[in-house]
């Protein structure tokens, strides 16, 4: 009897537990319904208003599924790992300035080179392009939001676990130490064998993490290619689709196709590693088989990362060049030509493994086929440039400054494409000199370019732009500075990954880390300006801050903010004008604490001409 | 209807994959002629032919979907300026632009330019970025934004 009534006592208890999950879901559906919609769409009437059905605080974040918050966060975890991962290379820079190991152990060096690597492709790079498309996809191609919400934010929420697992040998955790396998964790070394330290279970866990991050990029790719085929407005059609929307397209079919690939790779390792399979084991070819199954999933990783900011940059260009791209159409069909073709490529990098030569001879001409799409892109935005009405604001200069690390860093791809070439720089700082150019001095810049061009979409406000200047000049000249000494050095004959070199390299090194320095500050000035303008700048009042109306280049995500603005702005003629519901407060009076009179930027502008 | 979509101007916009496929169909020619490593019939050299072959189909394949889907909506739909089909008021793009969507036809479209609103005209003031984070004097930000732009060397043109 009493048995009996325990159990229905527990039934009951269950039965009203369900019933308050249930109605629990029902409460957070009904935050995601009135999440306010990229177009205004069904809830036309209530956009703009619609913030106050958020839930207010730390909640708000971790609950919403809202395009634009996603996006905020992506660009925030981003940022984050971006000032990390440079910490890092500044800790490097500071230790090549000297020939020997001075300050660091090697062995801490190969940990930071490591984690240096992972962090700025994987939770930078990546995460920091997501930021964009998911904030102005939908709104760009007039969709309510992404395809699917929660699975976007799902997303999202994979990847600070997966940011933890790969730093987790940095934490200070008993017997738990970083890995220091390259960010190509090259077998053996990575399976652990022999008498290294790397069979440690820090290197296990930032596997996991990896595999997180990797699990978080397919969804996120099935998310975009599913909103871009499926969600688009009536009018927006293939035939008119933007740029930045069909490099993400082709961006996400390479995820598709090559992350999972890599998570099938890692898994292996991990199970060699602790279960004893044999997937990698030297004898039959394994330390090869990872070569292979890193590099189909690695070289289209680079244009994973690459081609997406090609695309910021292709629609940048003409707003400031007040014209439309040159020939559009051809940067549409060349993205999608590399996109295939970057699966065609991935044995450039095993040039000097002793593959078979007739391989490598095939590798080696469709990586020459696959420079041509890259080589047309540069021509268009030099063209659109060309006689163009230049406006040189500091997202054009960031555009600007993409270009011309672009061309040198695929003009020294194309050579490291040539097997002869390869053969003797590869594993050379030349490598390290070619990819820079590439990750930070095009990839980074463009990323920049869109965080100033869309800052005051987002934020509501302005940033400075003579700060903004600052931190370009910094950047255009330190990464030259940097990534040239870095070729120089490769031609020299330094290797790439060591702590220490041989004493004639010590100059090259110095200026090297010279460069670096610049950069330092670069980005210190531009923390500081965003940080300072999201809370003072001057309030954003009209929907077109680069006035691209009067060029009829006036896009989608302009148009919502102009709508946002007049439906949120209660009196356009006050100063005191709240944005973006209470997210910030109304303009009060701050005090002037910027040095730089307008004269001066104006005079800057003027110089530029 | 292939022929249709795919006629002169289409093909002229997907030479910029003609090239790389062409590229790749010559390594596969050369390989094949040259025969610079012997035996065309063991299964390397296969192998090596299938890395040249498998790519150019795909890119092949890829080039035709594609162009078929842009040049299908080009010649079915309205055709706007990307990016701006949502934006109310933006005209379309005439058949010209479209084609070529080359300098010329940008620069002089004033044509089209007429029937637009005056905004052009009245040179209507935009935040642009700003030198001052806070504002000074009491200037509004809007008035210092004007400002700014009037600095802009690209006005006086
Ligand atoms: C223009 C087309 C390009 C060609 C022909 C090319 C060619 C090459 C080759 C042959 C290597 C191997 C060098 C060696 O290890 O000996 C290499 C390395 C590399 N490339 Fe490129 N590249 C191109 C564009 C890019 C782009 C767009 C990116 C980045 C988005 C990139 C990123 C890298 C990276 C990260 C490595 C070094 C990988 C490593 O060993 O850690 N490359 N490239
Ligand atoms: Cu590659």
């Amino acid at each position: 009897m009493a048995a009996v009534n325990g159990e229905l006592a527990l039934t009951v208890l269950m039965g009203l537990l369900l019933v308050g999950v249930a109605a629990w879901l029902a409460r957070v559906e009904n935050w995601r319904s009135y999440t306010p919609l990229g177009s205004g769409g069904v809830y036309g009437g209530e956009t703009g208003q619609a913030h106050h059905e958020k839930p207010s605080g730390l909640t708000r974040w971790l609950t919403t599924v809202d395009h634009k918050d996603i996006g905020i966060m992506y660009g925030l975890y981003g940022v984050i790992a971006f000032l990390i991962g440079g910490a890092m290379v500044m800790v490097m820079r500071a230790e090549l300035l000297d020939p020997g190991a001075t300050l660091i152990s090697n062995t801490f060096y190969n940990s930071l080179l490591t984690s240096h690597g992972i962090t700025m492709l994987f939770l930078f790079g990546t995460p920091i392009i997501a930021a964009f498309s998911n904030y102005f996809i939908p709104l760009l191609i007039g969709a309510d939001d992404m395809a699917f919400p929660r699975i976007n934010a799902i997303a999202f929420w994979l990847l600070p676990p997966g940011a933890l697992l790969i730093w987790a040998g940095f934490f200070p955790i008993p017997n738990l130490i970083p890995a220091q396998t390259a960010w190509t964790m090259y077998t053996p070394l990575s399976a652990g064998v022999g008498g290294g330290n790397q069979a440690n279970a820090g290197v296990d866990l930032m596997l996991l993490g990896l595999h997180l991050t990797g699990v978080s990029a397919t969804m996120g790719s099935i998310n975009f290619i599913a909103t871009i085929i499926t969600e688009r407005a009536e009018e927006v059609t293939w035939a008119n689709l933007d740029i930045f929307s069909w490099t993400i397209l082709t961006q996400s079919g390479l995820i598709l196709f090559a992350f999972p690939l890599l998570g099938s790779a890692l898994l292996m390792l991990v199970l060699d590693r602790n279960f004893g399979t044999t997937f990698f084991v030297n004898d039959a070819g394994g330390a090869i088989l990872w070569q292979h199954l890193f590099w189909f999933f690695g070289h289209p990783e680079v244009y994973i990362l690459v081609l997406p900011p090609m695309g910021i940059v292709s629609l940048l260009i003409p707003r400031f060049s007040g014209r439309r791209l040159f020939g559009f159409k051809f940067v549409v069909y060349s993205t999608l030509a590399i996109g295939v073709l970057s699966f065609g490529v991935w044995a450039h990098h095993m040039f000097a493994t002793g593959i078979d030569p007739r391989l490598r001879a095939s590798f080696m001409a469709v990586s020459m086929a696959i420079a041509i799409p890259s080589a047309v892109k540069t021509f268009n935005w030099m063209t659109t440039m060309w006689n163009g009405k230049l406006r040189l604001t500091t997202p054009m200069l960031f555009c600007i400054g993409f270009v011309q690390n672009f061309i040198i860093g695929g003009i020294t791809g194309v050579f490291l494409a040539s097997i002869p070439v390869d053969l003797v720089l590869h594993d050379t700082y030349y490598v390290v000199g070619h990819f820079h150019f590439i990750v930070m001095g095009a990839i980074a810049f463009a990323g920049f370019a869109a965080m100033y061009y869309w800052f005051p979409l987002v934020s509501g406000r302005m940033y400075q732009r003579t700060l903004g200047k600052a931190h370009f000049w910094l950047w255009i000249v330190g990464s030259n500075i940097t990534f040239f000494a870095m070729v120089l050095l490769g031609y020299g004959g330094m290797p790439r990954r060591y702590a220490t070199y041989l004493p004639q390299f010590a100059t090259l090194h110095q200026i090297a880390s010279l460069g670096a320095f610049l950069m330092v500050i670069g980005g210190l000035i531009w923390l500081y300006n965003f940080v300072v303008s999201y809370f003072e700048g001057p309030v954003v009042t009209d929907g077109d801050p680069w006035n691209l109306k009067e060029y009829n280049l006036y896009t989608g995500e302009w148009e919502w903010f102009d709508r946002k603005l007049k439906t949120t702005i209660t009196d356009g003629g006050d100063e005191e004008v709240a944005t973006d519901g209470g997210l910030h407060g109304p303009v009060g009076a701050e005090t002037a604490d910027a040095t730089d009179s307008d004269d001066s930027g104006r005079a800057m502008d003027a110089n530029d001409e | 209807m292939a022929n249709k979509i795919f006629d002169k101007e289409t093909l002229l916009d997907l030479t910029v994959n003609f090239v790389p496929l062409f590229i790749i169909l010559f390594f596969v020619g050369v390989f094949a002629v040259l025969n610079p490593w012997g035996g065309l019939g063991d299964f390397l050299s296969i192998v090596a032919q299938g890395l040249l072959i498998i790519p150019f189909i795909a890119l092949a394949i890829l080039t035709y979907i594609s162009g078929k889907a842009i040049a299908g909506d080009e010649k079915t739909k309205t055709v706007f300026p990307p990016g701006q089909a949502t934006v109310p008021g933006t005209p379309p793009l005439t058949h010209d632009e479209d084609d070529g969507e080359t300098a010329e036809l940008e620069g002089d479209s004033t044509a089209e330019h007429a029937d637009e609103p005056a905004a052009v005209e009245s040179g209507e003031p935009a935040v642009v970025e700003s030198d001052e984070t806070a504002e000074e004097d009491g200037e509004t930000a809007q008035i210092e934004a004007t400002e700014s732009t009037d600095g802009d060397g690209d006005r006086s043109a």
